[in-house]
């Protein structure tokens, strides 16, 4: 298949895999939403609306970062309760088409809630029109690394119920812990490198310079404030997960 | 031509039982059109030989050709060649039936028009037209899976894999599904099947192989399957005999009231003779398939427990 046969079939199962689910149970919406929203609530009601802005940039990132949940899920599900990876891989479908479909379907399932999200940032910290684009970019890659990261991690297993622990071990390290519903410069100094090792911090600082939301806290060391070292370590990490994903993805048993 | 080449095929599972082989130099070559169906026990090595064939596992040892190209080294000229129905798959859950099969075509390449027009043909092919617009996951089992194989048949792939495509199926639809099978050989497709129903196998295979433990123990017709093994008829017995008795003369099965025994057309007169002053009923017929696989696969069952 030529290489948009190979987009459209991407297209048509982020179509049945997702649109049509999210159509027929809105209420799948409501779940992506639910933890973020509690996290912006706490922080509204125990912190400044200066630190709040932090939290709606963390709410943003946290439900983009999900999306790798949601694929490590519904890929393991998809291969071992009902047998169906097999049916795209004995077929002309290229692994990287069905990556691609997957987790485009899985952004469609936290579109609402990215909208509301964007929504809210907008009232806290009005942007332009250059920065909403800075951030879908960011938002962009961002889910490119968590779902290619959730299908690498999918095709390990072979019990589903070995997968939903680490799913929520590993998004919850990724989204909860290190600086994304608040500052970085929160962390003692001599530590904040640490955060860097969860690529989503990447994401954070370079949504939050974007924004203008750090200044005046820098970090230590010096280079850790440079928004080009964040941009790097972002695509460096998409980079590195998507490849693997596609060249290691155990599209055939061994 | 063929459009299957197994050469010394051997499969041995990584995390599995390290003496064991899955597969045991499996030769096998299924000519262009043919309906092809593998018996076997649970744990034979059916469905492991459709992964490897289907690209979805690696073989230990030697090559599979499909249609010339190795399924190992080439895949990707393979797989536009193949369609899969895999065991026990079970089709999107939040997918109506039409939706399932259309999806599923136009995500193969299909136009618009032609994954419609195919659509509508197999719903109705395989019966399905009534839950066209259910989502699956109202559906019974048994409908469940003929959405499934009717998904896989539509594409009319050159070569189809069919992994127990009749499980859980009621007696209609199995008919239904066997005349789609048959129309997609007419229509050029090679077909590989495994089954547990020999009934089935006996009326839809053009050809078979009995793999047993890894190991292909006969490959020909079911009608040469049935004479080669030396019994060829069938005897039922209800009472004047035990099962001890009839030994001597062949195999015997016992079930509920009645003693069935696999013999020689040599035994028939002396039998039914002796049935007839012991005032026993007795019934003559052919041996069925299930029987001659059970001759067959038996004997080599107790080949390894002596
Ligand atoms: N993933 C696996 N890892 C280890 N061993 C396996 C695996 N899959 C199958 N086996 C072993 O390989 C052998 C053949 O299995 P296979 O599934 O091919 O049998 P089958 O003929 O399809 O049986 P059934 O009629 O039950 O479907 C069995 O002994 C099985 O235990
Ligand atoms: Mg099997």
């Amino acid at each position: 298949m030529s290489i948009a046969s190979q987009l459209r079939a991407a297209g048509h199962i982020c179509y049945f895999n997702g649109i049509i689910p999210l159509w027929r149970s809105p209420l799948l919406i409501a779940a992506v939403f639910l933890t973020p929203f509690s996290f912006l609530f706490f922080l509204r009601v125990i912190s400044t609306p200066e630190l709040f802005k932090f939290g709606v940039v963390g709410g943003i990132l946290f439900t983009v970062l999900f999306t790798g949940n949601g694929m490590l899920n519904d890929c393991a599900y998809l291969r071992l309760e009902r047998q169906l990876q097999q049916i795209f891989v004995a077929s002309p479908v290229r692994p990287l088409s069905y990556i691609l479909g997957m987790a485009l379907s899985e952004l469609a399932f936290t579109l609402p809630a990215l909208a509301l999200f964007l929504g809210i940032l907008f009232v806290v910290v009005p942007f332009g029109a250059a920065v909403f684009v800075a951030l879908v970019g960011i938002v962009l890659l961002t889910w490119l690394m968590a779902t290619s990261l959730g299908f690498l991690i999918s095709t390990f297993f072979r019990q589903l119920r070995e997968i939903w622990p680490i799913g929520t071990l590993v998004f919850s390290l990724l989204a909860v812990l290190p600086p994304l519903f608040y500052p970085a410069s929160r962390i003692p100094s001599g530590f904040q490198w640490v955060a860097f090792l969860a690529p989503s911090t990447f994401s954070a600082q370079l949504a939050e310079a974007v924004l203008g939301l750090n200044q005046g806290s820098a970090l230590s060391p010096a280079w850790l404030n440079d928004p080009w070292f964040d941009l790097a370590g972002l695509v460096g990490a998409t980079v590195l997960f998507g490849a693997t994903a596609v060249y290691l993805a155990r599209w055939r048993e061994p | 031509m063929d459009a299957l080449i197994a050469d010394h095929v051997s499969k041995r599972y990584s995390g599995g039982d390290r003496g064991k082989l899955a597969l045991q130099d499996v030769d096998l070559s299924i000519p262009k059109g043919c309906l092809f169906a593998f018996l076997g026990r649970n744990g034979a090595g059916k469905t492991t030989f459709i992964k490897i064939a289907a690209t979805l596992l690696v073989p230990t040892h030697g090559e599979v050709r499909l249609f010339g190209h190795d399924v190992v080294r080439e895949p990707e000229r393979v797989r536009p060649l193949i369609a899969l129905v895999p065991q026990e798959g079970k089709p999107f859950y939040h997918l109506t039936p039409r939706e399932h099969v259309y999806e599923y075509l136009r995500v193969r390449g299909a136009t618009r028009e032609s994954a419609l027009t195919r659509t509508e043909e197999i719903l109705h092919a395989m019966g399905l037209m009534g839950v066209a617009n259910e989502p699956n996951l109202r559906l019974s089992g048994g409908m469940q899976q003929r959405a499934l194989v009717a998904t896989i048949l539509a594409t009319e792939a050159p070569f189809l894999f069919l992994d127990e495509p009749t499980l859980g199926m009621d007696p209609f639809a199995r008919r239904q599904v066997w005349e789609v099978i048959r129309r997609a050989a007419r229509k050029g497709s090679t077909v590989l099947l495994t089954t547990h129903y020999l009934d089935e196998a006996e009326q839809l295979s053009d050809e078979l192989a009995v793999i047993d433990g890894g190991k292909v123990l006969y490959r020909g017709t079911a009608e040469k399957l049935k004479l080669t093994l030396g019994r060829e008829v069938r005897l039922q017995f209800s009472g004047g005999f035990t099962s001890e008795e009839l030994r001597e003369f062949g195999r015997v099965f016992s079930d509920r009231n009645r003693l069935t025994l696999l013999t020689t057309r040599a035994q028939v007169r002396s039998l039914t003779e002796m049935a007839l002053e012991r005032g026993s009923e007795v019934v003559v017929g052919p041996v069925t398939l299930e029987e001659a696989f059970l001759e067959l696969v038996g004997k080599g069952i107790e080949e390894d427990e002596a």
